[in-house]
């Protein structure tokens, strides 16, 4: 079968992206694969195309609430009108009513919680499957940077199924990750694709500087001299908020991002970037998966990542369209303790963690024993996990491995900043690649890095009119 | 002058009249569906305020009472009672009345707006025709709402979009909106090549904090939904409105407890078959009290001492049961509590010897 006519009639695209044919063939071929793919190179539509091709309805099984359904807006905007998500966001009514239906689909997506609910796992094995995605596979990995102990009930699922075959999908995974997935997805012979996550197209500058004013000073002198369209990492919400109206009058439009602000307000924010009606966006980590613009020229952190994986994640977010862009992470010494601490305050203490186990015992809830211990969101769903399956003492003594790999990892990241050999390379070098063919723009220890691709050049105006009501009530309904 | 939060919080704390702490009116204002919350609401007026703001911050709201103080608005004395100044009380008299009715949306005129606001994203793309669009509202209550109420419309005919707008006109002409309030719903909308502005963007354009934006958002929402309800010319809006307004104003609980009240049973038979206190159930009948006009205050009262007491807190100025209980050591706090809890209209009534009651 001609897998371009496919891509075109369905898709509207005439060539596919590196990676993205060879894994559409394995998935054709029932080849189970462990599959890296870097951000924006179009992951979704390894699954999507083949769908198409094969009968019975494709399972993707999904980390985040909030991508479940943006993929899911994505394919019915696409036309596509039998997709379902299965998860906590639907009320019981409608979850039951999709339960029923579930044969009707031809994408379902779930995360998985909602796997592990034995009614909804029944009925996923009495359809006829193609095959089962696993998006964001890094998530099952201890070493991930953002590991959810809900996906090794991932595994408990799969076992239940005859031969299926696994695309298990990632943007960054190193040697004990890939492990990991192999080992949680009881995965015996995988196809491993990997695709160099080197972005030829993107220069890394870490710069370190002596204070948060010196920071400041360099960020308004940066992008009075450079444009975007640009994101800022931050480190808090407040910073966020504070930096965005800093910057307010020095550039053509910033908005802040994070999960304090209302989700109807974050949407706005996002279509105003996607339309070009903000040049920057003051966020933290909370922002960037599913959002979709290819042309974002700078990436800026103006604090330290918690581990490398984050760091190229989020510098990955530059220069999508393959035009050159910039990124660059400013710091001072003191960043280093505080990216510690909040990595660490997710990690519940050897005192909180018995208290938690004694307080569930005592018949709290959940929510009560946490608030109780003072454990934190994330540490709550960790320590759930944990004690339904081991003892406090072996819990305690996972909570300890973790910490310490944790902080493993943030040293990595702290050597990496504070290295004198290239940027580049070493970023490679940890995700098992080596660097071919030195690209001409490189990082700043390699050389001073040139801005002039993103010099600030004509003033262009703000792009959002404000009419008067009537007008406005005109462009919207006619 | 213009509405904004301190003025309204500087009006709360006029109506609570000295007897309250600042920690009440913020639970009135989140809505706190707690019994002396209600029985705040009741008895001091101030319905139209209860559930206003669902979200509103302490912090946020602790701002606001410095400022306050700062400006010499209000005093809080050392039992933490607050007490608006003269200096506050012209300030309230500066501003145009509210037009609120917290009592009855309690933070559901947002489900409104979200059907609305989906409503007009999908006519703006429709009219162009662009059928594939992301949602902005993305609770898919709401998008099945808006699926069914435009499920046999011409959506497609750009005159129905235009008959919408119409409707909005309306709407927007009769329930008396501000200008500066038309602009914010509508630049809450979205549609196809026009994104929605942000509360702290409206802000910064309109030289109002965020919070006052939002005021004005849901004042304008009551507004919208009290015309809706009685204009025979905004057909589909009033689709879009059904089941918005809380016609049972009783929590669940107590909607129980009085299942088993009006069959006849006693206070404490209903704690008994409820396994619950007989002071929460005491907290129920006040509850059914505050929402009741024809309320049997007979079983629990003597006529004479709850016209007694009435008239007490009259001319003593006051709701505070503990100055009443010294007055009137006789009644339990649960009688007092209850007697306050009439809605005004039944006093009225027993004081003109002239009007028939049922």
């Amino acid at each position: 079968m001609n897998l371009q006519q496919v891509l075109k009639n369905k898709f509207g695209f005439e060539t596919f992206r590196p990676g993205q044919e060879e894994v559409i063939r394995d998935v054709l071929r029932k080849q189970s694969q462990i599959a890296i793919l870097p951000t924006g190179s179009g992951k979704s539509l390894c699954f999507q195309l083949p769908a198409y091709l094969i009968e019975g309805t494709v399972v993707i099984i999904s980390p985040l609430v909030a991508l479940m359904e943006d993929q899911v807006a994505i394919l019915k905007q696409q036309g596509e009108k039998r997709v379902a998500a299965l998860n906590s966001f639907h009320t019981y009514q409608e979850r039951e009513r999709m339960i029923q239906q579930l044969h009707h689909y031809k994408f379902i997506f779930i995360s998985p919680e909602m796997l592990a609910v034995p009614k909804v796992a029944e009925k996923i094995r009495s359809i006829r499957l193609a095959f089962i995605v696993v998006d964001e596979a890094h998530c099952i990995s201890q070493w991930g940077f953002d590991f959810r102990p809900d996906y090794l009930r991932i595994s408990e699922f799969l076992r239940t199924l005859y031969e299926p075959t696994i695309l298990a999908l990632t943007a960054t995974a190193d040697r004990q990750v890939i492990q990991d997935i192999r080992d949680y997805l009881n995965l015996t012979n995988p196809v491993l694709h990997k695709h160099s996550l080197d972005r030829p197209n993107l220069s890394y500058a870490i710069y370190e500087m002596t204070s948060e004013e010196e920071k400041t000073a360099w960020l308004l002198k940066r992008l009075t001299e450079t444009s975007g369209p640009g994101i800022i990492y931050v480190a808090s919400r407040k910073r966020a908020d504070e930096l965005a109206v800093l910057l307010k009058d020095k550039v053509r439009g910033v908005a802040s991002y994070h999960a304090g602000i209302e989700q109807e307000d974050r949407a706005f924010v996002q279509d105003q970037f996607l339309n070009g009606e903000l040049e920057w966006i003051c966020a933290t980590n909370a922002f960037g998966m599913g959002i979709h613009k290819d042309d974002v020229r700078q990436v800026i952190h103006e604090h330290i990542p918690a581990t490398i994986a984050n760091y190229v994640q989020e510098v990955g977010r530059a220069g999508r369209d393959g035009k050159t862009s910039v990124t660059t992470l400013i710091y001072t010494k003191d960043d280093i303790q505080k990216t510690r601490f909040i990595m660490q305050e997710d990690l519940p203490s050897d005192e909180a963690i018995r208290y938690f186990a004694s307080s569930l015992k005592a018949n709290n809830s959940i929510q009560e024993a946490a608030l109780l211990s003072g454990v934190s969101e994330t540490g709550k769903r960790i320590l759930q996990y944990y004690l339904e399956r081991f003892s406090v003492a072996d819990t305690i003594q996972h909570i300890q491995t973790q910490r310490r790999e944790k902080e493993g990892k943030l040293q990595q990241m702290i050597d990496l900043v504070q290295s004198d050999t290239c940027i580049r390379e070493r970023i490679l070098s940890l995700f098992g690649e080596e660097i071919t063919g030195n690209p001409s723009i490189c990082c700043s220890t390699c050389h001073e890095v040139p801005i002039e691709s993103i010099r600030f050049t004509k003033d262009t105006q703000e792009k959002r009119e404000w009419e008067d009501w009537f007008t406005r009530l005109t462009q919207l309904l006619g | 002058m213009n509405m904004n939060f301190s003025t309204v919080l500087c009006l709360l704390f006029s109506r609570l009249n000295g007897e309250k702490t600042v920690n009440a009116s913020y639970h009135l204002l989140r809505g706190k569906r707690s019994g002396q919350t209600i029985q705040d609401a009741k008895y001091y007026h101030v319905q139209n305020y209860f559930g206003v703001l669902p979200k509103l911050s302490k912090s946020l709201f602790n701002q606001a009472v410095e400022h306050l103080q700062e400006q010499n608005y209000i005093v809080i004395d050392e039992n933490s009672r607050v007490f608006v100044t003269e200096e506050g009380e012209t300030l309230i008299e500066s501003t145009r009345p509210f037009d609120f009715d917290g009592w009855h949306y309690r933070g559901r005129e947002e489900i409104f707006f979200a059907r609305l606001s989906l409503t007009i994203q999908t006519l703006s793309h429709f009219r162009v025709s662009k059928k594939q669009f992301l949602p902005i509202q993305r609770d898919p209550e709401v998008q099945r709402f808006v699926k069914m109420a435009l499920r046999n419309a011409p959506i497609e005919d750009p005159s129905f979009a235009i008959q919408i707008k119409e409707e909005l006109v309306h709407l927007f002409e009769e329930s008396r909106m501000e200008e500066i309030q038309k602009m914010i719903i509508t630049y809450r909308f979205v549609g196809h090549g026009q994104t929605g502005w942000t509360w702290q963007q409206l802000g910064e354009k309109l030289n109002l904090l965020s919070i006052d934006v939002k005021l004005h958002y849901i004042e304008s929402l009551h507004k919208m939904l009290k015309v809706i309800e009685k204009s025979e010319k905004t057909i589909f809006l009033s689709k879009i409105a059904a089941n918005i307004k809380v016609e049972t104003v009783l929590t669940d609980s107590t909607k129980r407890t009085k299942g088993l009240f009006d069959q006849g049973y006693s206070l404490e038979e209903i704690a008994n078959r409820r396994q619950l206190k007989i002071s929460t159930i005491e907290d129920h009948i006040v509850e059914m009290a505050l929402n009741d006009s024809d309320f049997p205050i007979e079983r629990f009262v003597a006529k004479q001492a709850y016209r007694e007491v009435r008239k007490k807190s009259e001319i003593l100025q006051t709701k505070r049961l503990r100055l009443l209980k010294e007055q009137f050591p006789a009644l339990t706090y649960f009688q007092l509590r209850l007697i306050l809890s009439l809605p005004a209209k039944e006093e009225e009534v027993n004081e003109s010897p002239t009007s028939i009651k049922k």
